[in-house]
């Protein structure tokens, strides 16, 4: 075992010529930072990515960080921070050190971020988280809470159903608060009905592979299920009864894929039984909470409280109408399937209170040529949930039942 | 050091034969267990709901571990190096975007979008086993991180979602019938004799044994070493793309997170499978055996409608149950041919 | 034990401290408040989980064996620390509470991998999964309240000069240098790099098992009480991903994933290879995918310029066969 000291000699060449290539390679994409007059550091942090859902919402939100006056204005970066929640606040510390203005943010976790975010408002740093909500007091929320997702598809299911029936529930993500909020407002509403028989319920994961092959599975046990109320997943649930009961479809209701609008808006698969509500959350509320952060940054707006509502799509089959160009106009919801592929989120669009985007601004992350940004109409205000998106905070006295909907009665 | 000629493999056919069965012998025993376990899984869904057909749930149980049945192969083959894969999902998800993007919907191109969609894969796992068997970086790491770096190289391509559909040809083989059995349960039955035939019935399949259980000795007896590694990854990442293929034609449309819940599931299928995850130990049947077994218990936990806690606890808890079940097997076996 | 077993971790720890200085070298150059104390409270901050996690977990892979539980307990920590510390068990009874919870799941794991000869891999997976049940039957959506006294006391520095997390670093490094040198602490060495010989030689193999099993179970515990103080709050859902992270801290540290050869210190200084990482790519504007592209040929990297010396080593001893160094013992 002698030799020893002489390998520890040769040692650190290597090492110093691979750190040296290191800081060659890196050192190239440093840009320098600057944030002067008109000039603002903006950041987008996405926790999940490589899905539909959070490709959508951060390709609306680059697109319009890029339409002028921000493309010219707007020092934009977006960064992806995973799933772990020590990932997310390291980032989030890392754009505030840099001297961020403003941080658009997804939040993985609804509580965990809140003393990052306490630092980041301590340093005069705008924090919007979209979507999903954090309860830091200094933050802002932009979500569809308001719209009471789960009451009020639960009560349109219950209606069409005519109060009776077998069903699945396809929760999304065990252990998210939405999940657990829109659960209460599902289930108080479904327990109202003593016909209504739940036979199986899955955590879906806001996925849709996932969620077909666990429909499959239930529809093997239970062959007779009449409904499927789904958060996210809701084309891969509606596929896995096509599939194995192709002869009689479901009540169902759930999110906005292309695909799936195209399948409830089908005459012929609606005479089967198929009767379903496009709704749940859409991608557009991150653009949203990006042009309403901008104007509060550019001092264009100013806010009265900390819970912004973007408003909840609903599209029930009878109002599905397919469109002929890249955009939702005339009233048109739907896009044929030559021009998206099916899981595209027609949600990602918005017509009255985006103009600036179109398909391909959504698909590809990149500004509509010759549009700017205009200005938005008043904002409303979102319902304060506690323990969701305020901690001491009184919530509305009926903020688990249907707004929307109007309930039938309980059928003898 | 003098090379010699690799005595076991040069043994004479029948006794060559009659070592691998009774290599094989004692590790069908637990693949019976495990199966069993599958079945009692089965029967007591078909309990619970009493209106329920066994065959058809037996038709989903199989038609839904297809896509595990086929990745855990490939993680079974690196397990057997005593490696393991952890760049499955994110293959699987390459592969279910590359082969939307390159058909586009299309048919006509499917003969050529499978083959380079399949090489792709092959050539991510054949980077992993290069790092491995060469540059000598421990398994875990080279495949995590390369599963790291190819997620966010198909996220830069593709910033998540294909935006073209799956051929039609595809999602038809997935839902498709042939005498009233589904195309995937052939499918199945095909790769796992396909399978257990190169694990357990060639020369290539045995040496990767002889690694596995003595890597000094396969290297004094010249055995290939480097380049049988590098296969075993190779196949790996062609299994997770396969593995993606079907998912792509199964949901009919693809996003790149796409393979991701499959990959802890492929460790633990090969492991209650009855494999040693040091090397050397375990049968593709083993491994099938699993993959049937996590597909059934998933059935059971989604009808039996408990909270998320509960459901993970049972999981737990039985996947536990199924390994000590096993040993117990394995022990009594034991006593019984000493 | 022979010197040069002796010196072998510290010598694969010692690559890790080299491309730990490079990195943060990189990151302070181009990033002019990386050297403020906030910078350094908050980078030793998202450091110390992870460190403390990889350091249990180092323990178990020392002996050769694997545990996945570490999410698990980590997530059961969180949201007994966020459910208990304001309230029936103070921040002291929760830090006890949450340790001794880690050592059961460790004695779970150990009982079942030493006593009933199951394989560790595939009995931490199971254990994995049903302590992530555990959190959520605890605290079925996220919330909950840690005490301040943990909050910032954990969080913040002492006389605003020295961070606490760095004490605490200091502390474990400590520990693990007394430790190592106990009988327990060379047993597990000896145990790791060859079992037969270990047990042959009077050692008793399953006791040590059993022992850093629970070791590391009580360090992920206190890895979960240390995520409360930054989150404030509790939160059940596990993250697949800081699992992976805790074994490339590890295994960029210098230890065999097989077994025998590294220490607790590498890991450390693994764990914070990666967070002063992801730091430096964010200094240097590396944004979006490209983070994630780099953090993977940086893991790789780090890894390769680890392994070269001690294939070096291993190839001037042995002469060709050094296959061993790329998969676990036979």
């Amino acid at each position: 075992m002698n030799g020893l000291p002489r390998r520890l000699k040769t040692l650190p060449k290597p090492l110093l010529h691979c750190a040296g290539a290191l800081a060659l390679i890196l050192g190239g994409l440093a840009q320098p930072a600057s944030a002067q007059g008109e000039h603002y550091k903006v950041f987008l942090d996405l926790s999940y990515s490589g899905n539909v859902w959070q490709t959508a919402a951060a390709n609306g939100v680059k697109a319009l960080a890029g339409t002028p006056p921000y493309d010219k204005t707007v020092e934009f970066k977006t960064v992806i921070s995973g799933t772990d929640v020590q990932h997310q606040i390291s980032d989030l510390q890392s754009m505030i050190a840099a001297g961020a203005n403003a941080i658009l943010f997804y939040p993985v976790s609804g509580t965990g971020l809140n003393r990052v975010i306490e630092q980041g408002c301590k340093h005069n740093v705008l924090m919007f988280a979209y979507d999903s909500t954090v309860t830091a007091p200094c933050a802002y929320n932009v979500s569809s809470l308001s719209g009471r997702y789960g009451a009020n598809s639960a009560q349109w299911m219950v209606n069409e159903m005519g109060g009776k029936g077998e069903m699945v529930i396809n929760h999304g993500v065990a252990g998210t608060a939405l999940t657990d909020l829109m659960d209460r407002q599902a289930l108080g509403v479904f327990k109202r009905y003593p016909g209504i028989k739940i036979v199986g319920d899955f955590y879906g994961n806001w996925n849709d592979a996932t969620s077909q092959e666990n429909v499959a599975k239930v529809i093997a046990a239970h062959p007779n299920i009449d409904a499927i109320w789904t958060v996210d997943g809701t084309y891969g649930s509606l596929q896995a009864v096509q599939q194995h009961r192709p002869d009689r479809l479901v009540v169902i209701a759930g999110q906005s894929n292309n695909g799936y609008r195209l399948d409830i808006g089908d005459a012929a698969l609606q005479a089967k039984g198929l009767k379903g509500l496009s709704a749940s959350f859409g991608p557009a509320d991150g653009p949203y909470a990006f042009k309403v952060m901008m104007e509060v940054l550019t001092g264009q707006l100013k806010l009265t409280a900390h819970n912004v509502e973007y408003p909840l799509p609903w599209v029930p089959y009878k109002e599905i109408k397919l469109c002929s160009g890249l955009a939702f106009e005339n009233g048109c919801n739907t896009f044929p399937e030559s021009k998206v592929p099916a899981l595209f989120i027609d949600t990602a669009l918005n017509g009255d209170l985006l103009p600036e985007l179109n398909l391909t601004a959504v698909q590809n992350g990149t500004a509509m040529s010759g549009a700017t940004i205009k200005p938005l109409p008043a904002v409303t205000y979102a319902d304060d949930l506690p323990g969701v998106n305020c901690t001491d905070c009184k919530p509305p006295a009926d903020w688990l039942e249907p707004n929307r909907v109007k309930p039938i009665p309980v059928p003898n | 050091m003098a090379k010699r000629d690799a005595p076991t493999l040069s043994e004479s056919k029948p006794a060559r034969l009659r070592a691998h069965a009774a290599r094989a012998n004692p590790e069908l025993l637990p693949v019976a267990v495990v199966l069993a376990c599958a079945a009692l899984l089965i029967i007591a869904t078909k309990i619970l709901n009493p209106g329920s057909s066994l065959t058809q749930q037996l038709s989903a149980v199989l038609v839904t571990s297809i896509f595990l049945v086929v990745a855990s192969f490939g993680q079974g083959l690196t397990i057997l190096l005593g490696g393991i894969d952890l760049s499955i999902g994110v293959v699987a998800g390459l592969s279910a975007m590359m082969i939307s993007v390159l058909t586009n919907g299309q048919n006509a191109s499917l003969p050529w979008a499978v083959p380079a969609t399949l090489a792709f894969c092959a050539a991510i796992g054949m980077i992993n086993g290069l790092g491995i068997a060469l540059a000598k970086v421990p398994p875990f790491i080279m495949t995590l991180a390369s599963g790291i770096t190819f997620f966010g190289v198909g996220l830069g391509f593709t910033s998540g979602l294909a935006q073209r559909p799956v051929a039609p040809a595809l999602q038809a083989l997935m839902s498709g019938h042939w005498l009233g059995v589904p195309i995937p349960i052939y499918l199945i039955a095909g790769f796992v004799v396909i399978a257990a035939i190169f694990q357990n019935g060639t020369a290539e399949g045995r040496q990767l044994y002889a690694i596995g259980s003595g890597p000094r000795a396969a290297s004094v007896l010249g055995l290939p070493i480097s380049g049988l590694t590098i296969l075993a990854y190779a196949l790996s990442g062609l299994c997770a793309g396969v593995s993606g293929l079907l998912l792509a034609g199964y949901s009919s449309a693809a996003t790149l997170d796409i393979g991701d819940p499959l990959l802890l599931p492929t460790i633990a299928a090969v492991v209650i499978g009855g494999a040693r995850v040091v090397g050397g130990k375990g049968i593709y049947l083993g491994t099938f055996a699993g993959a049937i077994f996590l597909s059934a218990l998933e059935t059971v936990i989604t009808v039996l409608s408990l909270s998320q806690g509960l459901r993970n606890i049972i999981e737990g808890v039985i996947i536990v149950g199924a390994l000590l079940l096993q040993s117990e097997r394995w022990g009594a076996l034991r006593r019984w041919s000493n | 034990m022979s010197l040069a077993t002796r010196l072998r971790p510290a010598r694969g720890a010692a690559i890790a401290v080299l491309i730990y200085l490079v990195m943060y070298l990189v990151y302070a150059i181009s990033e002019a408040s990386a050297t403020s104390v906030f910078a350094i409270t908050n980078l030793l901050d998202n450091t110390i989980v992870l460190a403390i996690a990889a350091a249990g977990l180092t323990l178990v892979v020392l002996t050769g064996e694997f545990d996945l539980s570490g999410i698990g307990v980590i997530a059961i920590a969180n949201v007994v620390v966020a459910t208990t510390s304001v309230g029936i068990l103070g921040w002291f009874g929760a830090l006890v509470a949450v340790v001794l919870i880690g050592a059961a799941v460790g004695l779970i794991n150990g009982w079942l991998v030493v006593g009933l000869g199951l394989q560790s891999l595939a009995v931490t997976i199971g254990t994995m999964i049903a302590c992530e049940g555990v959190a959520l039957v605890i605290l079925a959506a996220p919330g909950g309240e840690v005490s301040d006294t943990v909050a910032n006391g954990l969080t913040g520095d002492i006389a605003d000069v020295v961070p606490v997390a760095a004490v605490i670093i200091v502390g474990v490094l400590m520990l693990w240098f007394v430790f190592a040198r106990t009988r327990l602490g060379i047993a597990i060495y000896a145990v790791g790099s060859d079992e037969n010989a270990a047990g042959l030689s009077g050692l008793n193999v399953r006791r040590t098992k059993l022992l850093t099993f629970v070791l590391a179970g009580a360090a992920y515990g206190c890895a979960g009480y240390l995520l409360s103080a930054q989150t404030g709050s509790g939160d059940p859902r596990a993250s697949n991903t800081f699992l992976l992270f805790m074994y490339a801290a590890v295994a960029i540290g210098g230890t065999s994933l097989a077994g025998g050869r590294g220490g607790v210190f590498g890991s450390v200084v693994g764990a914070g290879i990666l967070t002063v990482m992801q730091k430096m790519l964010f200094a240097l504007g590396a944004a979006s995918f490209y983070t994630s592209v780099f953090s993977g040929i940086i893991m790789l990297v780090a890894l390769f310029v680890g392994n070269l010396s001690v294939l070096r080593l291993r190839r001037r001893r042995r002469g060709g066969a050094e296959w061993q160094s790329a998969t676990p013992r036979p």
